[in-house]
């Protein structure tokens, strides 16, 4: 069921309409509709929405492939997707597979979305499994990225050393940054601290590197905000742990912060000084202007969207999926995993 | 006796069952065929998560449905097949079912 003949060439996938799942979310169809819409008018990106029609009501003028079915939130992932066939996700990911799409974009069902175009799209030779990628910010730099972020809960060290590999090769294509460096998330800086698995994964990564990243040994879990490295790797697991603790806790801070601010003429003071300089930096923080987690290893580009995306959210991740399909994204994944066989 | 297939392509036996299923999974699985064998076990042997499963399943489908007209595997069997030769002995006796 995988992709059916050539992958399409990087100028190809420039003329392509990005595959949105209109039903993916939280807030859709409204936000996502809205969403689409704007990367289509503030940013001349094409679109092609799918979801059913009486259910997506208003396109907001923009084409809509029609389906039957929706795969809900709290679904069984891939029966989800084996079930439904005629659903909004499997369709985007069969309009990317069958060429008519040059990626696709979903805010719905992670486990889902991730299975849908595993199935659909196919894996890149020789991927063991795909991964989720999501930005970490670093102020004033590009962002790092934290692999895997959620799609495998158990993995092996070859499988934390591809997603190296792909993850390098992600954050050289959407950011140009030249021989990325990566870091090994352990209880330690020493090799010989952490899991049984990340013991053996260091010594991987350490025969790996040099073949398109460059290997910085093992980072904690304080040194993630900024990461010193372009990519940390981890198993899912331990990434979404990981992600998810970041975020409540800067949730936390800024709330704390806006509590204080205002509470007697002193803190409102201070608040008049110090909000232009924060504001600033909370947009940095916020996961909607990211544009969302990238899902690697499979033979086409998939933005999984957070489930609570708003229309700004949803134009990111637009733009994003866009920008990396036209820049050849899944032909420099597949390029990183391939020396991979042959060791 | 072979099972009888609805195509061109000539009955599969069960060896050729087994080689199907057996090529299949290395594929998915990233790993050399000959490391599979009938007793393996999915989840303990090859470390193949649930969705490894469906892939497997999908190709199947795909591949045995060019020979066998809706040949299908239904979901609800999939819990029950713990081994490459529950996998084998099922599409088998489906195939010859027809």
């Amino acid at each position: 069921m995988s992709r059916r003949g050539e992958r399409p060439t990087p100028e190809t996938l420039a003329t392509l309409p990005v595959a949105v799942d209109a039903m993916g979310g939280d807030k859709a169809p409204g936000d996502i509709v809205e969403g689409a819409r704007r990367a289509a008018e503030e940013h001349g990106t094409r679109i092609v929405l799918v979801g059913p029609p009486d259910q997506v009501g208003d396109t907001q003028g923009l084409e809509l492939v029609g389906c039957t079915e929706v795969i809900g939130m709290d679904e069984d992932p891939a029966g989800g997707v084996r079930r439904k066939k005629d659903s909004s996700l499997v369709r985007a990911a069969e309009l990317v597979r069958d060429g008519k799409a040059s990626a696709m974009v979903s805010a719905g069902n992670t486990g889902a979305t991730m299975a849908a175009a595993l199935l659909r799209m196919g894996r890149l030779p020789g991927v063991v499994r795909p991964c989720i990628a999501t930005p970490l910010p670093r102020l004033g730099r590009t962002p790092a990225v934290l692999v895997d972020a959620g799609a495998n809960a158990e993995c092996t060290a070859v499988m934390l050393v591809q997603f190296a590999q792909m993850a390098a090769a992600y954050v050289s294509a959407r950011f140009g940054t030249g021989s990325p460096t990566v870091g090994l998330l352990s209880i330690g800086e020493e090799p010989t601290k952490g899991t049984p698995l990340v013991k053996e994964a260091h010594g991987l990564l350490v025969e790996a590197a040099g073949h398109g990243f460059e290997f910085v040994g093992n980072l904690e879990g304080r040194d993630l905000l900024p990461s010193p490295a372009d990519v940390i790797v981890t198993d899912g697991f331990t990434g979404n742990v990981t992600l998810k603790s970041l975020e409540g806790s800067l949730r936390f801070l800024f709330d704390t912060m806006l509590g204080i601010f205002g509470t007697d003429d002193a803190t409102r003071g201070a608040a008049e000084v110090l909000l232009p300089h924060l504001l600033p930096l909370a947009a940095e923080f916020e996961p909607e202007n990211t544009g969302g987690a990238m899902l690697l290893g499979t033979d086409g580009v998939c933005v999984i969207s957070h489930g609570s995306s708003t229309a700004t959210a949803m134009m990111n991740a637009v733009l994003v999926a866009h920008d990396c399909a036209t820049r050849g994204l899944a032909d420099h994944v597949a390029a990183a995993v391939r020396p991979a066989q042959s060791t | 006796m072979p099972a009888e297939t609805h195509t061109n392509q000539g009955p599969l036996d069960r060896n050729g069952v087994f080689e199907l299923i057996r090529d299949q999974l290395a594929d998915i699985l990233e790993t050399d065929p000959s490391s599979i064998t009938e007793g393996a076990s999915f989840a303990e042997d090859l470390d193949a998560d649930s969705l490894a499963l469906i892939e497997l399943v999908e190709a199947l489908e795909e591949e045995l449905g060019e020979r066998t007209v809706g040949f299908r595997i239904d979901d609800e069997d999939l819990e029950d097949l713990r081994t490459v030769r529950d996998a084998v002995d099922y599409v088998y006796a489906k195939l010859e079912a027809g």
